[in-house]
């Protein structure tokens, strides 16, 4: 009596709907920036783009895409899981590097590729070694997060972004050249 | 000042015209910054947006590990309680990989050890090296009220005090008796699991196939702060539980046939356990009595508090700085978790009685 079971029926396709389409909404409008932020930790845009998709995935499947928090968590989603691949990747070369010394010391390429290479090495090696905290307000500065967006991803006041960032750019040179005059 | 030079007011700039200090730290911060621009200055990144979503659509949706889910929170609603949920999972499985031969592992104190996601995939690659069957199986429920909850985990409710005018009286009780799991290591099981993944299993000690470990679990009682049943579906906003309390009888394990030193350098030898969690779970001072607290350092923090003047206890919160959420054993295990802050909580475990 007066019931429209059609509707009844589609209600909840059309919410199904409407979670998919919120995150797709989502995605379009950050996967740049996410993927971006990454890859300014990574410098190496397949693996980039991996991080970027590992961290929507996993959004996805804890939270709803409408949530106001959502680009603020995956921005930082983003620059701890760019950051802590950096940091494995950094165990992992360590790891074949003293397996295998002579097959490193080996590898040639011409003389610009090895110094490009070389500096993002140096500067991701101590982009690594930084504490989490500075190495993400670095990531999400150098990525354009404004302050205001910075202290929204880490959950600080924006008052204290500032201090954070000089610290952190103050750090991040000390380790450069600690890692370069080793 | 360096981002923004328009930031300064007219007397911060007439003091900095006069003051040789405050140049000579704004030179050194303003190279600072624009060493740490040039450093992390990367290639623009070309991202075709279409198909990275058509993968991300590929991916296998998530499913319940252990095959059953809580009754209580939707999948929508729960984006803390599945960190949560994991690390009580994960909890019982290095509880299991830990257990005392007798006398019983029985935890009376509580440490947090981090894992990545490696780490928590190869633990949970455990559960494959033999046979789990349940002599009783998890049956949480959801009742009606305090004392409906306490007939089925045989004790009292726990009381929160002074909660602040935020939270809701609106309480759902759910409660589960005990359950016991058998898991009966199997080597040839165990060889083959390993095999699928390409990696060698590290030599089995002798005994531990055919090993039987025995983990009981429960009864425990949950109170769920917060109109569930709201409906959520126009707005998809989150319904979260505004708090959640939790009362259990520590977990006990008990095991034939090897040692708990067999049993720990085995699971640590094994393939994808790093260094870093290897090292956390030899620093434990006391594993025959310390129930150990995975906390996913991917998506979660945690620090070591006092509760109620007396108990040490695990706080964990979560990355993204939505929830908190603190345990603790006196006798039983307790937690207090929500999306408060952490002075909130703390505050609401300190309370409890």
């Amino acid at each position: 009596m007066g019931v429209n079971l059609e509707a009844a029926a589609e209600a909840p396709k059309r919410l199904v709907k409407t979670r998919e389409e919120a995150f797709e909404s989502l995605f379009k409008s950050e996967y740049a920036r996410v993927a971006g932020i990454a890859n300014r930790v990574l410098a190496d845009p397949h693996e980039a783009e991996d991080v970027a998709q590992e961290v929507f995935i996993n959004f996805h499947r804890l939270h709803s895409a409408s949530a106001q928090f959502a680009p603020a968590w995956l921005h930082r989603a983003a620059a701890h899981t760019a950051l802590n691949r950096l940091r494995g990747r950094r165990r992992r070369e360590k790891r074949e590097l003293a397996q295998a010394p002579e097959e490193a010391s080996r590898t040639v390429d011409p003389q610009r590729m090895l110094e490009v290479n070389e500096d993002r090495r140096v500067v991701r090696a101590a982009l690594a070694r930084l504490a989490p905290k500075p190495a993400a307000v670095l990531v999400l500065r150098a990525s354009g997060l404004s302050y205001a967006e910075v202290a929204q991803a880490l959950g600080v006041g924006t008052g204290q972004i500032g201090t954070l960032l000089r610290r952190a750019e103050a750090a991040l040179r000390k380790e450069v050249t600690r890692g370069t005059s080793i | 000042m360096f981002d923004d030079p328009d930031a300064l007011t007219s007397s911060d700039r007439g003091h900095y015209h006069d003051c040789a200090d405050c140049q000579a730290r704004f030179t050194g911060m303003a190279d600072d910054a624009r060493a740490a621009t040039t450093m992390l200055a990367t290639p623009e990144l070309k991202v075709d947006v279409a198909s990275a979503f058509k993968r991300v659509q590929a991916a296998p949706a998530a499913k319940p590990r252990f095959g059953f889910s809580l009754p209580i929170m939707r999948p929508a609603s729960r984006p803390m309680f599945v960190g949560l949920a994991a690390a009580v999972v994960l909890a019982a499985l290095v509880v299991t990989a830990f257990a005392n031969i007798l006398p019983l592992f029985q935890p009376t104190t509580v440490q947090a050890i981090p894992v990545s996601v490696a780490d928590i995939q190869s633990l949970s690659a455990l559960s494959e090296y033999g046979t789990v069957t349940w002599s009783q199986q998890p049956t949480p429920q959801v009742v009606l009220s305090a004392a409906d909850a306490e007939k089925i985990a045989g004790f009292n409710a726990p009381v929160a005090h002074n909660l602040p005018a935020a939270i809701t009286s609106s309480i759902t009780y759910a409660a589960m008796p005990a359950a016991v799991a058998v898991f009966t290591f199997d080597a040839a099981k165990a060889q083959a699991a390993v095999a699928k993944t390409g990696k060698s299993l590290p030599k089995l000690p002798s005994g531990m196939d055919g090993a039987q470990l025995t983990v009981t679990v429960g009864p425990a009682l949950v109170e769920v702060y917060g109109n569930l049943n709201q409906s959520s579906a126009s707005s998809q906003d989150i319904n979260l539980p505004q708090l959640v309390i939790a009362e259990s009888a520590a977990p006990t394990v008990t095991s034939t046939q090897v040692t708990t030193a067999q049993l720990i350098d085995y699971v640590l030898s094994m393939p994808g356990i790093s260094k870093d969690l290897a090292a956390a779970i030899r620093a434990v001072e006391h594993p025959a009595s310390t129930l150990l607290i995975p906390v996913p350092i991917q998506y979660a923090t945690s620090s070591t508090v006092t509760v109620q003047n007396h108990f040490q206890g695990v706080a964990v919160g979560d990355n993204t700085g939505l929830g908190y959420g603190v345990i603790w054993i006196n006798g039983n295990v307790f937690a207090v978790a929500g999306p408060q802050k952490q002075s909130v909580v703390l505050q609401i475990a300190d309370d409890l009685t």
